[in-house]
């Protein structure tokens, strides 16, 4: 008898808070009360809570029969998926943003995870007072408290019910995404079919981005948007012939020292100025820490110092040193462990570019800024430039460039725009951005005070570059295979 | 449909308080009330099944 009274009183006192608190609290005081009206997820939530209650009232007449402990773990498990899904939808928002009302300094939706969660807790703690056998065979007889709790809770269900058939309607019409507010006049009544609208299914949403590719790009000279763009002859061809870990992915240029940077997936190589041969290297470890996923771009810093930045816009920064630690330096590289030390690894969070992946990086002197440029995806179309502090790497300016007027440069139709281009490569000279676009093999100027391009050419013979540098007043591309096309500096 | 839900889950409530002898009805009922609530939701988040995680 003890241990019955230890699961049911903690039991029933549980189902009692759960049906005055937040089942209560939403329907007779948000709902009919401040008018706040459940989107189509709340009220699966609050109907899981409905029914992790209503399981608890079973356990309380029946007995703790296996199947009701089960059907209680699978409620609240859901419960758990179902607050982490809505939940995630307004994580990226700004601090007190969100979705309908809150509760204490907390929107309804985040509750529910909480709340799902303490019943865990507590299936958990009443399991560890059942003994073994003890599933009731046949209905209990309700004490007083079990039965005042199981009438409330009929309350509480008839209450949502009333707000359900006004917020949503009867059957087949359903919650919505965007409620109006509660009202118990049928006038302002809004019932809704639009769930049931056809629409595609996903597992990410829209977090399913293909990651960058140069072989994405089209090549084709006639979807170029650009009407009018010249064409830039091309000063001579070479080749980088280097012992590299892999694929090119990038090429930057050190005025100071007449350095080259090479990038490849996980390597950083600086080459003298020929090319002619390999002065320094490493390779990253770039799971280590940060997800440094694929290097993408890479940059000088200062004459000693060089950024490698990630398709993700993930970084990491390492000033030569020719003495370096190796034994310390183990965590942060694969190889040559004695060349470099790492001053940082971080990420670069963006807004306007936080769903598209970038693979150029360019630094500026004179602002002592670095930018980045987007590549489109299947998703999102938009040619993002992105300015970053040099002393927080923190984003401090971004933008959407124009075709400057006066440029001399038009788009073939009314609807061309700039968004097409795949930037795989930057650099910064004379106070414009260079980007490479491996679409189209063309070089555009941007100003970036003026937010626009002030030029822009087509280089022939140019197939999917994924690098730029300038040196005095050339530029240099490469592609992945190390192919270096070389044309004056417009 | 989230109305029909709710009728449901008042009906199985009352068959718990006033008729325990119809236990198995009231636990199908129960069943079907949190099936329905299950697929409302996926419905509702099928743009997105899995939570928004930046993956």
């Amino acid at each position: 008898m003890a241990t019955r009274n230890a699961l049911y009183t903690p039991l029933t006192l549980a189902v009692l808070a759960l049906v005055v608190g937040p089942i209560g609290i939403a329907v007779f005081i948000l709902g009919f009360g401040l008018g706040d009206s459940p989107c189509v997820l709340c009220w699966a939530q609050r109907t899981g809570m409905v029914l992790i209650a209503l399981t608890g009232l079973f356990v309380i007449r029946f007995g703790p029969r296996p199947r009701y402990i089960g059907l209680a773990v699978l409620l609240a498990a859901f419960g758990l998926y179902m607050g982490l899904r809505h939940s995630s939808l307004h994580l990226w928002r700004d601090v007190g943003q969100g979705f309908s009302a809150e509760i204490l300094g907390a929107h309804t939706y985040t509750w529910s995870m909480f709340i799902y969660w303490v019943c865990v807790l507590m299936m958990g703690a009443l399991l560890l007072v059942l003994k073994d056998g003890e599933a009731a065979s046949e209905a209990r007889r309700l004490r007083p408290l079990e039965r005042v709790t199981l009438w409330l809770f009929l309350v509480a269900a008839a209450g949502n019910a009333v707000q359900a058939f006004a917020s949503t309607g009867p059957p087949p019409y359903m919650g919505q995404g965007d409620p109006v507010r509660f009202s118990f006049n049928p006038a302002n009544w809004v019932w809704s079919l639009e769930e049931w609208a056809p629409a595609p299914v996903s597992l990410r949403g829209r977090w399913a981005i293909e990651k960058p590719d140069v072989a994405l790009a089209s090549i084709d000279p006639a979807a170029n948007p650009l009407a009018n763009a010249p064409v830039l002859p091309v000063s001579r061809r070479a080749s980088v012939a280097l012992p590299l870990d892999g694929p090119i992915t990038d090429l930057a240029y050190g005025a100071g020292t007449d350095r080259f940077l090479l990038t490849t997936e996980k390597g950083l190589y600086i080459t003298d100025g020929s090319f002619g041969r390999v002065l320094r290297h490493t390779v990253v470890d770039t799971g280590f820490s940060v997800d440094l996923a694929r290097f993408a771009a890479g940059a000088f810093l200062a004459s000693d110092t060089v950024l490698a930045v990630s398709e993700n816009k993930s970084f990491v920064i390492l000033r030569e040193h020719d003495n370096a630690e190796a034994a310390a330096n183990y965590r942060y590289f694969l190889a040559s462990f004695d060349k470099f030390d790492e001053v940082s690894r971080s990420r670069f969070t963006t807004v306007r570019a936080k769903m598209m992946y970038v693979m150029s990086a360019a630094f500026d002197p004179a602002t002592d800024s670095v930018f980045t440029v987007t590549v489109p995806n299947a998703r999102v179309k938009r040619l993002v430039v992105s300015r970053f502090d040099r002393r927080d790497m923190t984003l401090s300016e971004e933008f959407t460039p124009v075709l400057a007027p006066g440029s001399g440069l038009a788009f073939r139709s009314e609807k061309g725009s700039l968004d097409s281009f795949y930037v795989s490569g930057a650099a910064f000279a004379n106070g414009k951005l260079y980007v490479i676009s491996a679409a189209f093999g063309a070089l555009l100027a941007i100003d970036p005070q003026a937010r626009a391009v002030v030029s822009a050419c087509t280089i022939p013979g140019l197939v999917r570059p994924v690098g730029l540098a300038i040196k005095g007043s050339e530029a240099f591309i490469v592609d992945a295979g190390g192919g270096l096309t070389i044309v004056p500096l417009p | 449909m989230e109305f029909l839900n709710f009728v449901l889950i008042f009906a199985t409530g009352y068959l718990v308080l006033r008729r325990p002898e119809r236990e198995r009805l009231a636990f199908g009922l129960l069943v079907t009330s949190c099936l329905l609530m299950a697929t409302l939701f996926l419905i509702g988040a099928r743009g997105s099944i899995l939570p928004g995680l930046n993956y």
